[in-house]
């Protein structure tokens, strides 16, 4: 009896709460439409935004809030264009072989996609997808005054280019920074680190293990967009190049120095578990207080600043990267872009186009970012001019010190193009790489014999 | 095999006929014809769903086709199967599979023999028992690996390695370590699998004569000799059934060293299988991809062939 009745309340309860959800529905509706009603701001570009009316196209993104920001404003986008928009939502792991599977049969099952940068050279081998500039150029199709390119940062439109020709559209992205604890740091009189000498030795003088606080952690995971990511920083560097008369090479004497100062790091002040950790681990494990710092996407921010779970709110500050031995600072160039798939009729390519010129405009991406409505705003904005704008500035502030000074002078001093060999071959290799980085941080092998073995496994695919 | 039994109905049909007259001999034909056209349907389904795909692989494997280098496809012949035979990888892969297939095989079988007779000598509470046992078994081998990674195998917060800082063993990084982590998917995989051999056998034990053990008892047999003598040459079909069985699945396991691991660190739990995937698409080598995949075809094939010898043997 008491069963019964404990299940009618908890579905009584639920009732409630469903008709509370029901109720406060229409005014999120009404919320929605408000906003669909200004589509001033879109008009005035000089293009017809209804030519492909009745089309529809589906798009690949990821789950993420950037994204989700974007698909909740879908709506206004439909009532612009008249053009229909169903999105596919597909984990980060799995998203780059589905799209490379729909591109090489060629079915267009996704007009456009969700891209990482790394895949424009092997898109381009294939002729896979459209270049920008057809579209770019055509003056029925967009207006350059009002969707001005130039505002879109730099690096990522470098990042997505093969051979100068722009492949995808950068939506959002990221950098790399130093994020650490500044409490920690004030404590012992340590400033952020300038070299990576000094991160070792702050991350030293932090280090304690027996508090439950480890000196530094960084991405262990093997992959070509986890260790990679931030091994590559490492390389270039330790003044590593990955093209040696013209010969792809990940081994060598730089790419050793680098392999080792990673292991040590992580062998001496990073938690066991770091080595097999991802970003969102170790953004966890520092919001929950335990790690001194770390290097990793500015956009982590986010998560160690979540009121929900963080215990380190208000003691976190930013900076670069620290530099290398050669002098150089050098953060990841990562964004999701959007392509055109090669394989739609025509029409449909030029609706897509009106989609990606949509999502890319600085409208939309103020939109989703300081002035949308939800709780999670984006801090991977493509624009420069947002980047300057004093309402954003003003709420990205909130993730702590510096944050907006260090992304800002990341983005524009510390990007270069080479930071990771840009061929078509890439997914291999950075498959290979990630293996040997990851057998040298489990200690199977010597960073030496790992980088050795990674460039006698990498030789043949780069034969022809 | 299809074929064969499109032929069955037809030969009954013809045994079927009293005698030789033209209209059964036409009948007969007839009914060939309408069994022929039922089993079509099913012959096609089943040809487009095992045996071309099959034949499509190794079609593949004979060609190059590299999404990284679409200029350079084209058939190869032999040179994939050549490649692989000097690719290291490819033998550690191999050895990484038959470590994998032959200890998680013996420690199913022994414990899941253990547990079996332990279980027998109860008197109550066995149904129970095997209700609990069967639960790893129905878990998606995907979620099992999830959980030991999340839940039982994280330094300082899983519940083994709780344990083992109980023990005086201090944390160890269980999937970080290159011999740990071939020691946890083992572990992992023996413990979803064990209950199947538990339940085969405590099926056969339940089956066996209690007359042969009466008489044994008489004569003043030990338990050992009991167990020896009788116990294991009455259950020895279902064992050599259990370890064929599960041999085949360890070869092609995927999903729980996947999540688990990824094959790594490095490529310490890189079983063959995980090779042919990480090849075809992450690498997008998909020709040499397809080539490992029909190496791992031909072992399993061998070996299970060698295991079937085994069973008729005796």
């Amino acid at each position: 009896m008491k069963n019964t009745e404990f299940t009618r309340r908890a579905f009584l309860k639920s009732g409630v709460a469903t008709s509370a959800a029901l109720a406060a529905a229409p005014s999120l509706l009404n919320g929605a439409m408000a906003q669909e009603a200004d589509l001033a701001p879109y008009k005035a570009a000089k293009i017809d935004w209804q030519q492909f009316k009745g089309e529809t196209i589906t798009v690949a993104v990821i789950p993420a809030t950037y994204f989700d920001n974007l698909i909740t404003l879908a709506p206004q986008f439909e009532a612009l264009t008249g053009i229909t928009v169903r999105f596919e939502k597909i984990p980060p792991a799995q998203i780059r072989q589905k799209s490379v599977i729909d591109l090489t049969s060629k079915t267009g099952t996704y007009a456009t996609h969700a891209a990482d940068p790394m895949y424009y050279s092997l898109y381009a081998a294939n002729k896979w997808v459209e270049p920008m500039e057809t579209y770019l150029s055509d003056a029925s199709l967009t207006d350059p005054a009002w969707f001005k390119l130039d505002d879109i940062v730099p690096a990522w439109r470098n990042a997505n280019s093969v051979d100068g020709k722009l492949l995808g559209m950068p939506y959002d992205g990221e950098v790399t920074l130093q994020v650490y604890r500044k409490d920690l740091y004030d404590a012992k009189g340590l400033k952020p680190a300038d070299d990576l000498q000094t991160f070792v030795s702050n991350a030293a003088a932090v280090h304690n293990p027996d508090a439950r606080v480890w000196g530094a952690a960084l991405r262990g995971v093997a992959g070509a967009g986890q260790n990679v990511y931030i091994y590559s920083s490492l390389f270039r560097e330790f003044g590593g190049q990955w093209f040696k008369d013209g010969r792809l090479t990940v081994n060598g004497p730089e790419a050793e120095a680098a392999l080792t100062w990673y292991v040590d790091l992580m062998r001496k002040y990073a938690p066991a578990a770091a080595q097999n950790w991802n970003w969102p681990d170790i953004a966890d494990a520092f919001s929950q207080g335990t790690i001194g710092t770390y290097v990793d996407a500015h956009s982590s921010a986010s998560v160690v600043n979540n009121p929900e779970k963080s215990k380190v709110i208000g003691k976190v500050a930013y900076a670069r990267w620290p530099k290398g031995p050669s002098g150089k600072r050098v953060t990841s160039i990562w964004n999701w872009g959007f392509p055109i798939n090669a394989a739609l009729p025509d029409k449909r390519k030029k609706a897509t186009w009106l989609f990606i010129q949509w999502a890319a405009c600085a409208e939309t991406q103020a939109r989703t970012a300081h002035r949308f409505a939800g709780p999670a705003k984006r801090s991977g904005v493509n624009r420069i001019s947002i980047w300057q704008d004093p309402a954003y500035v003003g709420l990205m502030r909130g993730f702590g010190d510096n944050f907006v000074e260090a992304t800002l002078a990341s983005l524009q001093d510390d990007t270069d193009v080479d930071w990771r060999p840009r061929v078509p071959q890439w997914p291999a290799i950075g498959d290979t790489l990630a293996t040997a980085i990851q057998s040298a941080l489990a200690g199977q092998a010597t960073a030496k014999a790992a980088l050795d073995e990674a460039q006698k496994r990498i030789e043949p695919m780069m034969r022809g | 095999m299809a074929k064969s039994l499109a032929a069955e109905p037809a030969g009954l049909g013809r045994v079927m006929s009293p005698s030789g007259t033209d209209y059964s001999r036409a009948l007969a034909v007839r009914e060939r014809r309408f069994a022929t056209a039922l089993l079509a349907p099913a012959f096609l389904a089943l040809m487009a769903t095992t045996t071309f795909p099959l034949l499509y692989l190794i079609w593949t494997s004979v060609h190059r086709m590299d999404l990284a280098m679409p200029f350079a496809d084209g058939f190869v012949g032999f040179d994939n199967y050549r490649e692989l035979l000097q690719d290291s990888r490819f033998w550690a892969s191999l050895a990484v599979s038959l470590i994998y297939t032959g200890t998680t095989v013996v420690l199913q079988v022994v414990i899941g023999l253990a547990l079996a007779l332990l279980v027998m000598g109860m008197k109550r509470g066995q149904g129970l028992f095997r209700i609990i046992a069967i639960l790893p078994v129905v878990l998606s081998p995907a979620v099992v690996g999830m959980v030991w990674r999340t839940f039982m195998l994280a330094p300082e917060f899983g519940i083994v390695d709780y344990f083992a800082i109980m023990a005086g063993l201090g944390s160890q990084n269980w999937l970080g370590d290159p011999t740990l982590a071939l020691v946890s998917v083992v572990v992992i995989h023996t413990w979803q699998w064990t209950p199947f051999a538990f339940m085969v056998l405590l099926a056969s034990l339940a089956a066996l004569p209690d007359d042969i053990y009466e008489a044994a008892r008489i004569d003043r047999a030990s338990a050992w000799q009991r167990f020896k003598r009788i116990t294991l040459p009455l259950l020895r079909p279902a064992i050599v059934m259990v370890i064929i069985m599960r041999t085949m699945v360890a070869l092609t396991a995927f999903a729980a060293i996947f999540t688990v691991t990824g094959g790594g660190p490095g490529t310490a739990t890189e079983i063959l299988n995980l090779y042919a995937y990480r090849k075809s698409f992450t690498e997008l080598s998909i020709g040499y991809g397809s080539a490992l995949a029909v190496a791992l075809l031909i072992v399993t094939v061998l070996i299970s062939a060698v295991l079937f010898a085994v069973r008729r043997a005796r």
